[in-house]
């Protein structure tokens, strides 16, 4: 077994989120392997380009949807930037799933308050997919989520349908400065929206994800809050290459954020060296 | 344990009956630079007391660049084309101590959960003939590190030199057996007794530190200033983690190989240099070669223990003897062990 | 010393300099490491003997030290040539470093970070700047001392002498052995950019794998970029630890920067640098 060779993926649906940030709908061309293929919400994998390299991005979508999976990422370097220029139709290659997950199992019966910033809501959609196609296990759900400005929103339809279910409460905000003048939704940073928009810790779950800054500024208001280090969870994005706990990029302490992680508990997250 | 005698003359029928039972014969070279295959049994170059070559074996079992598998951009879509692995026999003939456990320390990150094959196959088709060593300077210190100069741990067969011209050779693992068996018409019996005299014997490099002493030091102390000495000097480069026996982290990059076709590579890396840990987004964790610096220690004396049990590091003082600004990794445990007892 | 160790004293005490980057004793007889002093109790501990190999131009452009101040620095008359040549390249303020020059008498030649006590480095065989060409402190004097016959010159000759498909098997045969560690790049005081072209990935110029091919680019790029800008040093090949004659190469192109352009690189403040001058008398016929 070649354990750094990928199976290969079809295009079969994009969708341009941002001027900058993209989603790919995929399937597996191996019928077999398409059949056989199954992941947990949380987990990445190694997407490529052959001729120009690998990528880690998180599987996007929900394992509660079978048959393909979606990924979105953001042009930011040599990979994404040739990645953005394929069409529907070509194929990529994949490696994964790899890494751990989120506890849905022990995340039922509780409330699950979602936070996320900017392409931080990517592995966040995957959860909230899987908690709300399982809606009756889980108590209330609350979402919030910003980015810099309005143009930068990713999942567009998606956020307009969370916001029309009437049991899940929804806010979107973008950075003072970063609203149109149609928009209709929360001004200001993600960490003031959680401040104003949660009222209570109790029994809930809080998954967090989004750029180290929001982050670091979001943990304090869940602790005033009340939540408990270990039902704060969140995934870090430290560089990565083999995913497979060999190559030693995403070594942080004790641990490899690709075999060990990528979901931690802020509780996990500080017994770690700061170094993510 | 097994043991056995064999005359340097023998030693080098020996040699040559290996190199026609097609084995490939790995050596130190004569500059001192890099380990060599050789292809005539008068190159047969070994003693106890050669200095460590600046770089170590492990490139022939951990490839400085290496294809994991090509492909085909053709009209119809990719065609993925296997890379073949190497079939190859390889004997490490007399590695020093230092040298002969690096295979078994790399393999444990190598096969946990996931197994490299890559790593695996040349893994499996070595055979380490490993030798007492007889060389010391300031840069070795083994003896901390749970080895010693008369260690067999990590090789397959032991070479002791008993005189100018005479060898007893321990069997060290049933691989090792299996090795030699083949051949056993150029040996006579030995026996333990005597070379655990020889043994006895050896001078051993002074131990300078213990090795818990600094892995619970860097557990309690992270953000210690003392790392910022050895951080602000280093140049951030790769000699230290390139020569080290025991290093193994790498990258994987692809690169073209003719019109429409390529592989992708897996690269020698190191957590030394500053796009090591760089995110897409410019964020870098490991920012200043301070943090780098302390990462080498750190994985070298802890994490890796923790993780695997083994100290990341033989003692074998390469990188310390090559570092361009003289960083010292041996006397820096030395130093750490020193601020532990003085608790500081 | 004392002589060095009391002008350190002076300069961090009346706050002349921020700091003095210059050598300290290492572990074990006879050798020096790179030392950051910053107070008297470090300026004591400076040291400057035949074991002070090391360029320590190279730190001034490093961003824990560029800009932050006006850094000391003790350095050889080679060292100096880096230095003018940096503020030549506009990498560091004249104004911003302190040189404390110091006259030299060889050092020695360096085997890993053991020494060979009886020969001269490579670098100091027919040196012109025993003491150096620009300091605001000078200390120590210059002897006479023995010079062995410049070895490097008669090898590049050597391989001169070879046709082009055997200097191609010599050099092959060397750059085989190159492992990427680019320590080479990292010693060296010119190689300052903030991104090298061998860590460029969009478009990727060199390939990163350290087989044969990706090592022909490597080094010969290299050295492409130090010609006209190489103070000969002798840094990097000193750190290569496949023992790769660098300084073939280099020596050879500011051979050719004298020939074809009379110029030398570090050479004075005044003479501007080669590659980023334009002089209508410059040969065109390379142009074809
Ligand atoms: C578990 C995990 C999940 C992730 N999920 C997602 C996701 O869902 N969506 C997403 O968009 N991202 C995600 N990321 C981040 C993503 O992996 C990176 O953004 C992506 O791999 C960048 O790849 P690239 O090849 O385009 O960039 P690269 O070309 O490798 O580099 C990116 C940037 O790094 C810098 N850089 C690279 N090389 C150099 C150099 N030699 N010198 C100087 N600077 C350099 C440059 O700024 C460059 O633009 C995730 C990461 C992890 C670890
Ligand atoms: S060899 Fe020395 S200078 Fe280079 S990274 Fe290692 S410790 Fe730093
Ligand atoms: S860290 Fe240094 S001393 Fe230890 S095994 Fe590696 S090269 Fe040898
Ligand atoms: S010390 Fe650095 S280069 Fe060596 S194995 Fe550890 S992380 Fe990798
Ligand atoms: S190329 Fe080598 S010799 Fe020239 S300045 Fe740089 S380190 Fe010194
Ligand atoms: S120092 Fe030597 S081995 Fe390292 S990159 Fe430079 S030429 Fe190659
Ligand atoms: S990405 Fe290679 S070890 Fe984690």
């Amino acid at each position: 077994m070649n354990i750094y060779k990928p199976e290969l993926m079809v295009i079969k649906n994009i969708i341009d989120e941002t001027k900058d940030t993209r989603t790919f709908k995929l399937q597996f061309k191996d019928e077999e392997i398409a059949k056989s293929f199954s992941f947990k919400a949380g987990q990445f994998g190694e997407y490529s380009l052959f001729g120009e390299g690998e990528s880690t991005f998180c599987i996007a979508s929900s394992p509660t949807r079978s048959g393909y999976i979606e990924c979105s990422f953001k042009k930011v370097g040599k990979v994404t930037s040739a990645l953005a220029k394929l069409d529907v139709g070509d194929v990529i290659g994949f490696r994964g799933p790899y890494g751990n997950y989120f506890p849905i199992e022990e995340m039922k019966g509780k409330n699950v308050l979602f936070i996320a910033g900017g392409i931080g809501l990517a592995p966040v959609r995957c959860v909230i997919w899987n908690v709300l196609d399982l809606r009756k296990d889980f108590k209330a759900v609350t979402i919030v989520y910003g980015a810099r400005s309005v143009e930068d929103l990713i999942y567009k339809k998606e956020l307009d349908e969370w916001q029309s279910m009437p049991d899940v409460k929804t806010f979107v905000t973008v950075d003072p400065g970063g609203q149109s003048n149609d928009w209709k939704g929360e001004v200001g940073f993600v960490p003031a929206i959680v401040e104003k928009a949660v009222q209570q810790s109790e029994n809930t779950i809080a998954i967090v994800c989004g750029p180290p800054i929001m982050i670091k500024f979001t943990i304090p208001v869940l602790t005033k809050l009340g939540f408990a280090e270990e039902n704060i969870i969140t995934t870090l994005e430290n560089r990565m290459k083999c995913g497979l706990g060999k190559c030693g990029r995403c070594n942080v302490g004790n641990v490899y954020v690709c075999k060990d992680g990528p979901v931690f508990t802020y509780q996990q997250l500080k017994t770690l060296p700061a170094e993510y | 344990m097994d043991e056995k005698l064999i005359t340097l003359n023998n030693l080098k029928i020996f040699a040559e009956e290996l190199l026609k039972a097609n084995y490939t014969l790995i050596l130190q070279d004569k500059q001192g630079i890099r380990w060599e295959k050789i292809s005539n049994s008068d190159e047969l170059h070994i003693s106890s007391k050669l200095k460590p070559t600046k770089a170590s074996f492990k490139e022939f079992v951990f490839s400085k660049t290496e294809p994991i598998f090509y492909f085909n951009n053709k009209n119809d879509g990719v065609e993925l084309i296997d890379s073949n692995l190497s079939a190859e026999k390889m004997v490490f003939f007399g590695s020093k101590p230092c040298d002969a456990k690096s295979i078994n320390i790399m393999s444990k990150v190598f096969n946990w959960d996931y197994k490299d094959n890559f790593f695996n196959t040349k893994a499996e088709n070595s055979i380490v003939i490993g030798m007492l060593c007889e060389y010391r300077d300031e840069f070795c210190f083994c003896t901390s590190v749970n080895l010693s100069p008369v260690s067999s741990d990590g090789s397959d067969l032991f070479l002791i030199p008993t005189d100018e011209n005479n060898f007893a050779i321990r069997i060290v693992t049933e691989k090792g057996r299996e090795f030699i068996q083949p051949f056993l018409k150029l040996f006579a019996e030995g026996n333990p007794e005597t070379t655990d005299q020889i043994f006895k014997k050896i001078n051993l490099p002074e131990k300078g530190f213990e090795s818990e002493v600094i892995r619970s030091w860097i557990g309690n102390n992270f953000e210690h200033k003392y790392f910022e000495r050895a951080g602000e000097i280093c140049l951030g480069c790769g000699q230290c983690a390139f020569v080290c026996p025991v290093c193994h982290c790498f990258d994987i990059v692809d690169e073209e190989c003719g019109y429409s076709c390529g592989r992708r590579m897996k690269n020698w890396d190191a957590c030394q240099f500053s796009l090591f840990t760089l995110h897409g987004s410019g964020h870098n964790p490991r920012h200043n070669q301070t943090q780098r610096y302390r990462q080498r220690i750190s994985h070298k004396f802890k994490y890796y223990v923790d993780k695997f049990d083994e100290i990341l590091c033989t003692g074998c003082g390469r990188c310390s003897r090559g570092c361009p600004v003289g960083i010292d990794i041996g006397q820096i445990a030395k130093e750490v062990h020193s601020l532990a007892a003085n608790k500081v | 010393m004392n002589e060095l160790r009391e002008k350190a004293k002076e300069l961090l005490l009346n706050n002349t300099v921020k700091l003095i980057i210059g050598y300290a004793n290492g572990n074990g007889h006879n050798r020096t490491y790179p030392f950051i002093a910053r107070n008297a109790a470090d300026a004591n501990r400076l040291v400057f003997n035949e074991y002070c190999v090391n360029n320590l131009a190279v730190y001034l452009t490093r961003k824990e030290f560029k800009g932050k101040g006006i850094i000391g620095i003790v350095a050889k008359g080679c060292d100096v040539k880096a230095i003018i040549q940096l503020i030549q390249e506009n990498q560091i303020n004249k104004d911003e470093v302190y040189i404390i020059g110091m006259n030299c008498n060889g050092a020695v030649n360096q085997l890993d970070n053991s020494f060979e006590k009886t020969t001269l480095a490579q670098k100091c065989i027919n040196c012109t700047v025993r003491t150096p060409a620009l300091y605001h402190a000078l200390i120590g004097t210059t002897k006479d001392i023995e010079e062995p016959a410049d070895t490097l010159g008669e090898k590049i000759k050597e391989v001169e002498k070879l046709n082009a498909d055997s200097r191609w098997d010599f050099w092959e045969a060397q750059f085989e052995k190159c492992i990427k560690c680019y320590a080479c790049r990292q010693v060296c005081p010119l190689c300052y950019c903030e991104q090298c072209i061998v860590d460029k990935t969009v478009p990727r110029w060199i390939e990163s794998s350290a087989h044969t091919r990706g090592n022909f680019s490597w080094n010969i790029i290299r050295a492409f970029h130090l010609s006209g800008r190489c103070i000969g040093c002798g840094e990097c090949e000193r750190v290569c630890p496949m023992d790769i004659p660098l300084s073939m190469l280099n020596r050879k192109m500011s051979i050719i920067a004298k020939k074809e352009f009379d110029y030398s690189a570090g050479v004075s403040l005044d003479s501007p640098t080669l590659v980023g001058t334009y002089n209508m008398k410059d040969r065109q016929d390379f142009i074809k």
